[in-house]
């Protein structure tokens, strides 16, 4: 079943490559490549071993490739990277669903790729980055090692992985790397992809690394936060504030894994919900490229709350969502991260809940520079067309569905100790 | 000697200053305090240039717009309000015999122009450097784009970098002080830290009484009171060592402003402009301290000075810190004028790059490179720019290169002609058609918009005059019902129609203060209001004064009114205590519930209840006015009645004396003493008195001495009381000249009828700041009922009219003047003195009322068709109860809506203008040349009448063409501070001028802003010799900020007076051709 599921997707990308002269058509065919992958894994998720954190992520990923499809303007120059988002898609529902060596091969593939797409593309904003190429070669690595060597060998070399997927500090820097250089859509794609997969991967890890090396875990996780959330205050560029964000709230979700030592539907409701918030701000950010060109400085926008009324609205409710305002995904996560986590030290949850402070402060920052003050005589504005509207509506109305939908809609209701149990019983074979 | 030559030389260089202030002051127009609200034009001071000249010179200083936005003009184009023949005639001037072949089609220079006004093409756009929206023509301008490159240059980089040196150099000082500079280059806010703190200075120093705790020290002056306490600030705006630097600041304020100068560099031939800069940063605040600082008279100003000078001082102090420490911090170099442009000169690259990065022109990774080496100081600017060079520099060259096609492929589609002869026309003339609609940017649009604008409408007007025959020497003899005067005020326009059309009323049109410059105190009030237009001067005094025969009521009027402004203040207090609010939110806020409630739900019941509750409590009183002069004997009777009464509440509220204790012959003798005519301290009436009134002889001194000082019974207060009262009233020969005056100028001197009705106006409305803006312009923003009264009363005076007939005015016996006012909110009319009405006239009187109600319901329907939110013509009754709703409505933000959409000023008879529908948007003064064959009556209507008419029409204008900058913005965030202003939200400029809901209707001006049209039925020969003789009206004309058209009664002809000082005549077939 895996196999079929990810075979959807890359049998769109073939299609899509076989109309390669007409731009139209390929993001056509992506398009319709995206809703088929959505729509098989809706209608063949009962028939999948539903992981303990349920099957969210696995929903996210279709409807995050259509959306950062559908957003992006026609051109030639963009093919590449609407097929590539097929690939990746069709590679990383392959790592989701399947189990031992074929979830380790698709995420192997799905490595190479970045890596390839990384290596072959770059631009004078955004140069080469070798230190976020060479993480993600560690990555594979990693994953290379823990398909072959015994615990606990095995064990920190999967964690290590899942540190560069779900980006944890020190390794940050390839999910940094992705989302600021890779081309076109895909930053919006992967923001969700890379953490969804990281955090699927977590409950195997957590309950086979030792406690020691949780304790290091738990401390790069606040530390993480907190540094994320800093530098995300001193960031101009809006690729890079959402990365330092977004990684804030990934570093959160990593210490309520490493406190609890196990990964809950909450976990991946805040991670699906992060990713998802930070792929639509992404989307909005890529609305102003299109206008104002690829290397327009943002502080050079503003004013557009009355010139883009629509383009306001949503991204107003997108950065509200981003920085953890309720009835949002973010929000629900994250309280039901807090509600569910006994364990939790209080010092842990004073970082945590500070970190999450700062988000109010960088994003609205952001929000506000770009819709208020004096709008620019001189600019032409041009409100949201409708492939962009339909992408960004359906952000915010998934991240609003993610905020009022009980998890168990997403997740079986089990107990917290016996969804540990099923993990360890589900990952006994590295034991 | 020397100390004497330095001492003179310090003298002189501070009067010098004082005059530089007063200059640079000119470019700032002065702020009325709104409860006194003066419409004027914003540019007022600099009205000795020609209109298009002012306007730049606005943008310039303040930064406004003097013309509506390009697309608003194009909207009324789309709509019809502009013609397509008006918009060409006001291009004519600027169209060159010039013409381009494209295929077959011929495309002339006038066309391209029109194309650019009427489609927009030539918007200030700056084309991204690489766009991706979807774009059908994308190929075709691709194409265009690169047939243009060969004949398109572009300047060099470097000569560009020079050229904005020199422009920047030259406009240093003059356009940018280097505030603004450090602003601009490195991306700084010390403008908006200098006007935060100058907010927060004046805003405490000039509050009249609405703050609580009232600021410290006023009483030194602006400048002392600040240096005072700002010299005890923690930190100020993070300058270092601020509190010694403002404490060793000169003690004048002159000095310090020089000082201050000096040490930024500022030439001597700049300084001018560059404080004329720096109060246009706070036009608001400055507006107002410049008009506080020319009314010395003010009791605030007296009591509290400032002026320009100390503002200067103040805000130059600010700007010399931060401007040092951000050009030490940032550049490494001291913030002086020459070392600044030194800087420029030198690090020419550098400061190129830090301009775009602060004015976001720069990409993304070019602006961070800047910022870091900003931050480091580094020296890699060269190569930065090297790279922007190579980089940037050909992009921008493309995306100009697009912008120019896309402009090209604009044009043809509006001119309706197939791209594809775009390929058979050579690339010189394409270049050709770029360069036409480059050299007419959108920013030279304006003028042209606004003489199409007003040339739509002023030919619809000339032609609806036109339609009224015009024979000057048919009047009707027939006596009508009534005649009555209103105030030329473009409200009175429809309830005068609607009155004549009721029955046989005459009407007539005359400035609201009716000649009588009064400064007028109503009874129980503890101020003066001045009830004449703001240029002109008081010249007597009057009263209000309860009728004689209600002595008794009066009392207990009193009594009841000290108890309600005792229980006002109480509440006062009580809120603004620091305990009692926590108490009396529990115990009293519940209270406040139904005012919220009543005003929100159901205003007009509202109103009525506290009105009825009101009236129970402190009912109003009969009362007349002191219109005649006192006796000598009176006023001195007077004086001592009033001093009398002010020993009496000394002696009560300083010894706690009772009233069976204090006896006339004390009271008189201790007012003797203070005023000095009993200078013998033992005098026997004196000790007698005081014995038995058991006051010791030092308790006695300690009085007179408090009496003196504390209550101004001194021989200088009392001479300046008792000449104060001799301006009260009018004596005999004052009365025949106002009336005499009044009833020539509005041409009313025959055919009197048996009531002949002055009516004046005001407004009711309720949570509106900007009440007296709908009052009377010509009253000084007041209600006009004083004055009606005091003209009534005089020309009833039968002494007057005897001496009016000498004058050629003969008043029928049975003619009776009386006096009333029309609330424009309301439409409804209040008469006053009904009981001098003789009983002869009841009949009379009755009839004019019923036919005044008739006419405040017609006129009342037809003002609700004008609100917006009335979507369908309102029932009589209906329209009248929606108006009084409004007047009431404290969510109201348009009670009224009347003043505005004004344009015009019409000086002649009423036949010319009866039964015409000018839908409220003239100004009607009555006026019969035959009345004047010397002009001077013309004359006084044209500097006087005409300029408060243009004032409120620049005020209208200047708000609806850029209401953020010459208006108030959204009355939503309005907040009253002081008691004299708005700002908008808690911290801002005084804004000036009006409300966007007064002139906007949605994003469409409700106000169409034109300029005013004077139209005069009078010989031109006559009114040439005005223009000749007075400044103001050349302004107004050869200037443009008015148009002037002559009805020439000697050949019948409209004439229009164009700047040159020529006339040219209206031809009958141009008006024939609008329609």
């Amino acid at each position: 079943m895996p196999w079929l599921l990810a075979a959807i997707p890359l049998a769109g990308a073939i299609v899509a490559l076989t109309s390669w002269e007409d731009s139209e058509r390929v993001k056509k065919f992506s398009m319709i490549g995206s809703i088929f992958s959505l729509v098989s894994v809706v209608g063949l998720a009962g028939f999948l071993t539903i992981p303990p954190n349920g099957c969210l992520s696995l929903y996210l990923l279709p409807l995050a490739a259509l959306t950062s499809i559908l957003s992006h303007p026609l051109g030639s120059d963009h093919r590449l990277s609407w097929i590539m988002t097929l690939v990746c898609l069709g590679f990383g529902i392959g790592a989701l669903t399947a189990l031992e060596f074929s979830g380790s091969f698709f995420l192997m593939m799905l490595l190479i790729t970045l890596v390839i797409l990384l290596y072959r593309h770059h631009t004078a904003l955004w140069p080469i980055s070798w230190w976020g190429v060479g993480l993600l070669i560690l990555g594979l690595v990693g994953v290379g090692i823990s398909m072959i060597a015994d615990p606990p060998v095995s064990s920190i070399a999967a964690l290590v992985t899942c540190a560069l997927l779900l980006p944890l500090v020190p390794l940050h820097g390839g999910y940094l790397t992705t989302v600021t250089r890779l081309p076109g859509n895909l930053p919006s794609f992967v923001v969700v992809l890379l953490p969804v997969i990281g955090f699927q991967r977590l409950p195997q890890i957590l309950s086979t690394v030792p406690e020691d090396v949780l304790v290091i875990v738990r401390t790069l996780a606040l530390l993480g936060a907190l540094y994320a959330a800093v530098k995300a205050l001193a960031q101009s560029r809006v690729r890079l504030i959402l990365s330092y964000g977004s990684l804030s709230f990934f570093s959160i979700a990593w210490w309520f894994a490493a406190t609890s030592g196990f990964a809950t539907p909450q976990g991946t409701l805040l991670v699906g919900a992060v990713g998802l918030a930070t792929s639509g701000l992404l989307i909005a950010w890529q609305v102003i490229r299109t206008r104002y060109g690829d290397d327009v400085d943002p502080q050079a926008i503003s004013g557009l709350a009355a010139a883009m009324p629509k383009f306001a609205v949503l991204l107003s409710l997108l950065g509200l969502a981003a920085m953890g305002i309720p009835p949002f995904g973010v929000f629900a996560g994250f309280m039901g991260l807090m509600l569910t986590s006994s364990q939790a030290s209080v010092f842990g949850l004073f970082l945590t809940l500070a970190a999450w402070l700062a988000a109010s402060w960088y994003i609205m920052q952001m929000v506000q520079q770009l819709l208020f003050g004096a709008s620019r005589p001189e600019l032409r504005y041009t409100d949201l067309l409708n492939p962009e509207l339909i992408s960004l509506a359906i952000v915010v109305v998934v991240l609003l569905a993610l905020g009022l939908v009980p998890s168990a809609l997403f997740a079986p209701e089990q107990p917290i100790l016996e969804q540990a149990a099923h993990s360890r019983e589900l990952f006994s074979w590295r034991n | 000697m020397a100390e004497l030559e330095q001492g003179l030389n310090i003298e002189s260089r501070r009067m010098e200053l004082r005059g530089i202030v007063r200059l640079a002051g000119e470019v700032i127009a002065q702020y009325w305090p709104m409860r006194t609200f003066v419409h004027h034009n914003p540019l007022h001071s600099i009205e000795y240039l020609s209109f298009e000249e002012a306007v730049r010179r606005g943008k310039q200083f303040v930064g406004g717009n003097g013309y509506l936005p390009g697309h608003v003009y194009r909207k009324f184009l789309r709509t019809g309000r502009i013609q397509v023949t008006h918009l060409d005639d006001a291009l004519k001037p600027l169209i060159l015999d010039k013409s381009v072949l494209l295929g077959t089609h011929r495309i002339t220079h006038g066309s391209v122009l029109r194309a650019c006004l009427a489609e927009g093409l030539c918007s200030p756009v700056i084309e991204p450097l690489d766009d991706q929206l979807p774009d059908l023509s994308r190929h075709t301008i691709d194409n265009l784009a690169a047939r243009l490159r060969p004949v398109t240059v572009f300047p060099d980089l470097s000569e560009r970098i020079s050229a904005m040196v020199s422009r920047d150099e030259a406009a240093l000082g003059r356009w940018l002080t280097l505030s603004h500079w450090c602003d601009d280059t490195l991306g700084t806010q010390i403008v908006q830290q200098i006007n935060d703190q100058l907010i927060k200075w004046c805003e405490a120093f000039l509050d009249e009484g609405h703050a609580t705790w009232a600021m410290p020290e006023r009483d030194k002056g602006l400048y002392a009171a600040w240096k005072a306490l700002a010299s005890h600030e923690w930190s100020v705006c993070d300058i270092p060592n601020s509190r010694e630097k403002i404490a060793q600041l000169p003690d004048y304020p002159e000095d310090a402003l020089l000082e201050s100068l000096d040490a930024m560099g500022i030439p001597a031939n700049l300084r001018q402009d560059y404080l004329s800069l720096q109060l246009t940063s706070l036009p608001g605040w400055a507006g107002f301290i410049k008009w506080r600082g020319e009314e010395r008279d003010y009791p605030w100003q007296q009591a509290y000075p400032a002026g320009l000078v100390k503002f200067l001082a103040i805000r130059q102090w600010y700007a010399r810190e931060l401007v040092q420490k951000a050009c030490q911090g940032h550049l490494g170099i001291q913030g002086r004028f020459d070392v600044v442009t030194d800087y420029m000169h030198g690090h020419a690259e550098e400061y190129y790059l830090r301009r775009q990065r602060v004015a976001g022109l720069l990409p993304a990774l070019y602006a961070e490179e800047v910022d870091r080496l900003a931050h480091r100081r580094g020296a890699g600017w060269k190569a930065v720019l090297d790279r922007y060079k190579m980089d940037v520099v050909p992009r921008q060259e493309t995306a100009k290169l697009r912008g120019a096609a896309k402009q090209l492929l604009s044009l043809i589609r509006f001119l309706e002609i197939d791209v594809g002869c775009l390929n058979e026309c050579s690339v010189t003339d394409l270049k050709q058609l770029v360069d036409w609609m480059e050299a007419f940017p959108e920013s030279e649009h304006g003028p042209v918009w606004l003489k199409a604008l007003e040339t739509s409408y002023q030919e619809h007007l000339l032609q609806k005059l036109r339609t009224r025959p015009n024979d000057p020497a048919h009047s009707s003899t027939n006596r009508p019902y009534s005649q009555s005067v209103y105030c030329i005020d473009v409200r009175s326009e429809p309830f005068r129609r609607h009155l004549e059309s009721v029955g046989p009323h005459e009407t007539y049109g005359f400035a609201g203060f009716f000649a009588a410059f009064i400064r007028y105190r109503a009874w129980g009030k503890e101020h003066d209001t001045e009830q004449f237009p703001v240029i002109m001067r008081a010249k007597n005094e009057v009263r209000e004064i309860p009728r004689s025969y209600l002595d008794d009521t009066v009392l207990k009027h009193e009594v009841r009114a000290r108890w309600v402004h005792a229980g006002h203040t109480l509440l006062h207090d009580l809120k603004e205590n620091v305990v009692t609010p926590y108490v009396m939110v529990e115990s009293l806020g519940w209270f406040y519930g139904f005012p919220i409630f009543g005003k929100t739900l159901i205003p007009a019941l509202y109103h009525r209840l506290t009105a009825w509750f009101r009236k129970l409590s402190a009912p109003s009183l009969p009362t007349t006015l002191t219109v005649d002069k006192l006796a000598p004997g009176e006023t001195a009777e007077m004086l001592d009645a009033e001093q009398q009464a002010l020993v009496r509440k000394a002696l009560q509220e300083r010894l706690g004396l009772r009233s069976s204790m204090i006896t006339p012959p004390l009271v008189e003798a201790l007012r003797q003493r203070a005023l000095g005519v009993d200078k013998d301290p033992q005098s026997s009436v004196v000790t007698q008195e005081a014995a038995r009134a058991r006051l010791t002889p030092e308790m006695v001194n300690e009085l007179v001495e408090t009496l003196q000082r504390q209550y101004d019974l001194n021989a200088r207060a009392v001479s300046r009381h008792k000449e104060r009262i001799t301006r009260t009233g009018f004596t005999l020969e004052e009365q025949v000249l106002t009336v005499d005056t009044a009833l020539h100028m509005m041409g009313l001197t025959k055919n009197f009828a048996r009531l002949v009705f002055f009516c004046a106006h005001g407004s009711t409305s309720d949570n509106n700041p900007y009440e007296s803006a709908l009052d009377c312009g010509a009253c000084g923003g007041n209600e006009g009922k004083p004055n009606a009264r005091v003209l009534a009363m005089m020309a009833n005076n039968l002494t007057v009219r005897e001496r009016l007939k000498k004058t050629g005015i003969d008043i029928p016996t049975d003619t009776h003047f009386i006096a009333g006012q029309m609330n424009t909110t309301t439409d409804e009319v209040q008469l006053f003195d009904l009981e001098d009405v003789p009983p002869t006239h009841r009949a009379d009187l009755a009839r004019l009322q019923d036919d005044l109600k008739e006419a405040s319901r017609l006129t009342s329907q037809e003002r609700c068709g004008r609100f917006p939110e009335v979507q369908q013509a309102l029932p009589e009754r209906t329209a009248q109860a929606h108006v009084r709703k409004r007047s009431v409505d404290w969510s109201q933000v348009r009670p009224e809506w009347g003043l505005s959409n004004n344009t015009s000023f019409i000086i002649g008879r009423r036949e010319l203008t009866k039964g015409l529908d000018l839908n409220g948007r003239v100004f009607l003064h009555s006026y019969d040349y035959r009345e004047d064959p010397s002009n001077r009556l013309l004359e006084v209507l044209l500097t006087a009448p005409q300029v408060v008419a243009q004032w409120i029409n620049m005020e209208h204008y200047f708000s609806a063409v850029d209401n953020e900058v010459y208006g108030s913005g959204s009355k939503i965030y309005h907040n009253v501070v002081g008691r004299f202003g708005v700002m908008s939200g808690p911290w801002s400029d005084l804004r000036l001028g009006l409300a966007r809901q007064t002139v906007m209707n949605g994003d469409i001006p409700y106000h169409e802003p034109m300029r005013l049209l004077t139209i005069v039925e009078a010989p031109r020969k006559g009114i040439e010799k005005l223009i000749t003789r007075h400044d103001v009206l050349q302004h107004y004309y050869h200037n443009q900020w008015v148009h002037l058209v002559v009805l020439d009664p000697h050949d019948g002809g409209w004439y229009r007076y164009q700047p040159n000082g020529e006339w040219t005549c209206i031809a009958p077939q141009v008006v024939e051709h609008v329609e």
